[in-house]
């Protein structure tokens, strides 16, 4: 069939793929020969053995023939051949070459040099502290299979998740599912630890003995698996191991540890390395979970839920496995819970639960800003730091292909010369590509030491926890030379290319024409500019929002209003007398009083939330429910609208009285609803409203106002005193308070603060983001400037004739100033409504998070938009108009 | 100077060559080879064997004319060169000496 058809075509053909390769691949000089020896052959061989096998022969024989595998490489062709690309002598020339160019061109030298240098080093800070962020808790071995439990409460209105768990929550659950390897109940205490005269207070964690194994805890004295098992045992870390017992042996020693109900004695059995920075679990110790004041009376409460939880499950079992068992456990033991919040209007999930448990994968925990109330980073940040660390390389690396291809015609003349004499494309393009890698991998050299410098700056303004180890790591390096390369590759690669293919006769010639790249050069000065202006426009409205959350009144007295936590270890009820006592006949004090969740952030870290829900008039009703005690609205200034404040000397008020806010009136139906009563909570007990008190920020001002009230109910116990002082006396009061303290409650530590620090600890993230934004805009405007300015230097450096021409016939300085400053600045502007409408779309994002925000009014954007513009008008100016000054004879006698 | 050895291959492919005289060229010899010894020798070895010869100085090489039979290429054609000659010649000496030392008795025995 084959053969037919060939026979019609003609004459048989070889394969063209091997007549191909043959050609491309022969042996130098041996082409021809080969390719007609072959065509003989190949005729030969369908006529002696078909054209199958001629044709198998045929690629054979190429095959054998081509260059890679033969070793034929005749005398008489060598003169053929061309030298290698990169000889030694030929690199020695390059470099003396470079090195020549390098200091002909100190302008453009040094902007290179410290533009690339100063982007190294901030994407090397940016981009490693993205990395310490992403690495967190990933470097446990098993770290995939341990899991973090959480329950999820499908409340009315909303679905609440909690990390904490009531402690026979663990228990069982490890007792009921096989699949779970190790788990671990964990409480973030802290303790006081005594030895001999050493009185140190230390992060003595609870847990249960599983935690050693769990964790790939490396243990340096003492064995993992039975260190914990006696619950007077405790396993402390090197450095604690350091501080207490110098350079004893520890192990045996015994211990008195306060801060956990009674003193108690504790013997060391263990040493484990300390916890790296980048670990979510930070430890000076652990001990039993059962040395917990209160263990004993809720070992089998269900509906006290105070600490977290790890497992670790085994391999090849994943949380959808057993989501099914899972729902069916948080039906069994959350019955009471579940009929509560039934009857508060619950709303079952999808799956018909209304409490279920969760398993979250370790390594999400340290960027879970859900379950965890406090500074947890958020993925977010983690996403800006890499793209200011991009962007900011990207700035430099223009600045570096402008400037490369605005001076390429210094070059055109040696491109000519070096190709005419027989430069192949290729080695100009290594050449050129090598300067580029020289100046980078110098500005990194530079880069990599600022970084270095600037590193415990950059720790503290960030909060950070960068160490010279992370940069120093082998996989740091290895990441950084690839960056290089690939910088290299990008900035330098396409320069080099288009220098590498000027046509030798125009360059020899003297015609150069720049029209296309000078195009390219204007949008690359247009992304610059954009990014650098999206950036100020950011800045500005982070830090007008920012002031915005601090300076909105919240509805309460922030100033002279002291929170006191009052810790696990006192009845906050009891505390809350006792101080009331002593602080009564105070003249500074003016008054005291206690709630159930603190106001603002405090320095105890603890956030709360308590809510109820109800059924009102046919109506279901949502509230935050809020334990505070007399003198609340007296403590706090709030105003009292209608009705009574709570008073003692009303007997129901510590039973039945609620205040209400004026958005839980309109909730209720009623301007003025004192003397209402509604039913809500477990028993359907009757609430009675006294008073309505105007609405104030209990939560951060991402949160929108909430309808509100207030109760006695002594079932939520005090966990805050508030105590309001005489403006004038705000501190001595501070230290009066911490004495009384001192006695109340000997064993609790005092982490008293002042309400307004309370809430500017809010927002430390978005402080955090708004200086991380403004050093970032700082530096890109900065080289995008300098960028500007070489590039203006050269072109007004290439008009020097045309200028002085001018001038001969008589333009004005102020217009030969327009002339050259007018096309850069047409680019800035085109920039800056590119980055408003970016700016715009990034700021309503991120806006989008706060329930109270500021409008982004145009002035911001024209505002920073002029900054810009003014920034690059100075720059552009400065050459124009030392240019446009120059005396005309100078410029035109040059030739 | 040692005197360099002639292989097999390289006496098979030089004796070809001669035997083409002025027709001698790569393909040519292959296909001589495989039709009058019935000894299938790739082409690209006879072409690597050439080369060796070359290099010792058994052939000398030009470039010859090209024909439509071979897309119009042209052919490198082969001579033997003097020490080429005296190779061939020291082979065929040896060889016949080595033969008249066999008893012409057993010669004849084998023939028979």
């Amino acid at each position: 069939m084959e053969r037919l058809k060939k026979s019609n075509v003609g004459p048989p053909e070889p394969p063209a793929w091997a007549k191909g390769l043959l050609g491309r691949f022969s042996p130098p000089g041996l082409e021809d020969e080969l390719q007609g020896d072959l065509l003989e052959m190949y005729a030969y061989w369908v006529e002696t053995i078909g054209l199958r096998g001629a044709r198998w022969r045929y690629a054979l024989a190429v095959l054998r023939l081509i260059r890679p595998f033969t070793s034929s490489t005749p005398k008489h062709a060598c003169h053929y051949s061309q030298p290698p690309t990169l000889q030694s002598a030929m690199i020695r020339n390059y470099l003396k070459i470079a090195w020549r160019n390098l200091r002909k061109q100190k302008n453009h030298t040094a902007i290179n040099l410290v533009g690339m240098s100063v982007a190294f080093a901030a994407s090397i800070l940016l981009l490693l502290s993205a990395y310490f962020e992403y690495s967190y808790d990933r470097f446990y071995k098993n770290a995939a299979y341990i899991f973090r439990p959480y329950l999820v409460f499908n409340e009315a209105e909303s679905t609440y998740k909690a990390s904490s768990l009531p402690y026979p929550f663990l228990p069982t659950l490890k007792a009921e599912f096989p699949e779970i390897n190790q788990a671990t109940r964990y409480i973030a205490s802290r303790g006081k630890i005594y030895y001999r005269t050493k009185e140190l207070t230390k992060d003595i964690r609870c847990a249960d003995p599983d935690i050693l194994t769990l964790f790939s805890f490396s243990m340096r004295q003492g064995n993992p698996s039975t260190a914990l098992n006696n619950l007077s045992n405790i396993v402390i870390s090197e450095t604690m191991a350091k501080d207490v017992f110098g350079t004893e042996n520890p192990i045996g020693k015994s211990v008195l540890i306060k801060g956990f109900g009674d003193p108690k004695t504790f013997i060391v059995t263990g040493i484990v390395a300390d916890a790296p920075p980048n670990a979510s679990m930070q430890y000076d110790a652990f001990i039993r979970i059962e040395n917990q004041p209160n263990y004993a009376e809720n070992k089998s409460q269900w509906n006290n839920r105070n600490h977290t939880a790890y497992v670790s499950l085994k391999p090849g079992v994943s949380p959808t496995t057993i989501d099914k068992r899972l729902r069916t456990f948080a039906n069994a033991y959350f019955q009471e819970l579940i009929r509560d919040l039934t009857k508060n209007g619950a709303r079952p999930d999808e799956r018909g639960s209304v409490v279920t448990v969760g398993l979250q994968p370790l390594t999400d925990v340290h960027f879970n800003t859900q379950l965890t109330a406090g500074q947890q980073t958020g993925r977010r940040y983690l996403y800006i730091l890499l793209t200011i660390g991009v962007v900011i390389l990207l700035i430099a690396a223009i600045n570096f292909i402008n400037l490369t291809l605005a001076q390429s015609f210094t070059r055109a003349r040696e491109v000519g010369v070096r190709k005419s004499l027989g430069a192949r494309k290729s080695q100009l393009f290594v050449q050129l590509w090598g300067e580029a890698l020289l100046i980078c991998g110098l500005s990194l050299v530079l880069g990599v030491g600022l970084a270095t410098w600037l590193l415990p700056y950059f720790n503290t303004l960030f909060n950070a926890k960068l160490s010279l180890a992370l940069l120093t790591n082998p996989l740091t390096i290895l990441a950084i030379t690839a960056g290089l390369g690939l910088i290299t590759l990008l900035a330098g690669g396409y320069p080099a290319l288009r220098i590498a293919s000027f046509s030798t006769v125009h360059t020899l010639k003297g015609v150069f024409t720049g029209g296309k790249a000078s195009g390219l050069r204007n949008s690359l000065i247009i992304t610059q500019f954009s990014i650098a202006c999206t950036l100020i426009i950011c800045t500005f409205v982070v830090l007008r929002q920012l002031h915005y959350l601090r300076e909105k009144p919240l509805g309460f007295i922030e100033e002279q209003v002291i929170s006191l936590p009052v810790g696990d270890d006192i009845n906050g009820a009891a505390a809350l007398a006792q101080l009331r006592n002593r602080l009564v006949s105070n003249p500074n004090v003016i008054a005291v009083s206690g709630t159930a969740i603190n106001i603002g952030s405090g320095l105890d870290g603890g956030e709360s939330q308590s809510r109820m829900g109800f059924m009102f008039n046919g109506k279901e009703i949502v509230t935050d429910w809020v334990r505070v005690d007399y003198d609340y609205l007296k403590t706090l200034g709030i105003r009292l609208r209608a009705g009574r404040d709570f008073a003692s000397s009303f007997a129901t008020d510590s039973t039945s009285a609620v205040l209400v806010t004026t958005t839980m009136a309109k909730k209720l139906g009623s301007v003025n609803p004192v003397g209402m009563i509604f039913k809500a909570g477990e028993n359907d007990n009757p609430y009675q409203v006294v008073g309505v008190i105007d609405d104030f920020h209990l939560y951060r001002l991402q949160n929108r106002i909430e309808p509100m009230t207030l109760h006695l109910q002594s079932r939520n116990p005090i966990q805050y005193i508030l105590i309001r002082t005489t403006p004038q006396r705000m501190l001595p009061v501070m230290e009066t308070l911490k004495d009384a303290w001192r006695q109340i409650a000997p064993k609790s530590v005092f982490m008293a603060s002042f309400l307004d620090e309370n809430t500017d600890r809010w927002y430390q993230q978005e402080e955090r983001q708004s200086q991380m934004y403004g050093i970032a805009a700082s530096i890109a405007i900065l080289l995008s400037c300098m960028g500007l300015f070489a590039i203006v230097l050269l072109s007004t450096e290439q008009r020097t004739k045309e200028i002085g021409i001018r001038k001969v016939l008589g333009a004005s300085v102020a217009s030969l100033v327009a002339l050259l400053s007018k096309d850069f600045l047409k680019l800035i502007v085109i920039a800056v409504v590119i980055a408003s409408s970016l700016a715009w779309y990034a700021m309503n994002q991120w806006l989008a998070d706060f329930a109270y925000k500021i409008e982004m009014e145009w002035w911001v954007f024209v505002g920073a938009g002029l900054l810009a513009i003014g920034i690059a008008l100075l720059t552009v100016s400065f050459q124009s108009v030392k240019a446009a000054l120059t005396i005309p004879v100078n410029s035109l006698k040059s030739e | 100077m040692k005197r360099a050895f002639l292989g097999e291959l390289e006496e098979v492919v030089l004796l070809t060559e001669a035997a083409l005289q002025e027709l001698a060229y790569c393909a040519s010899i292959t296909q001589t080879i495989d039709q009058q010894m019935g000894r299938s020798i790739s082409f690209p070895t006879v072409h690597t064997t050439l080369q060796r010869l070359e290099e010792k100085g058994f052939v000398a090489s030009q470039m010859g004319g090209a024909t439509t039979e071979r897309g119009g290429r042209q052919k490198r054609l082969f001579t033997v060169t003097a020490a080429g000659q005296r190779a061939l010649l020291e082979c065929r000496q040896v060889r016949v000496q080595l033969w008249e030392q066999i008893p012409t008795e057993i010669v004849q025995l084998w023939s028979a």
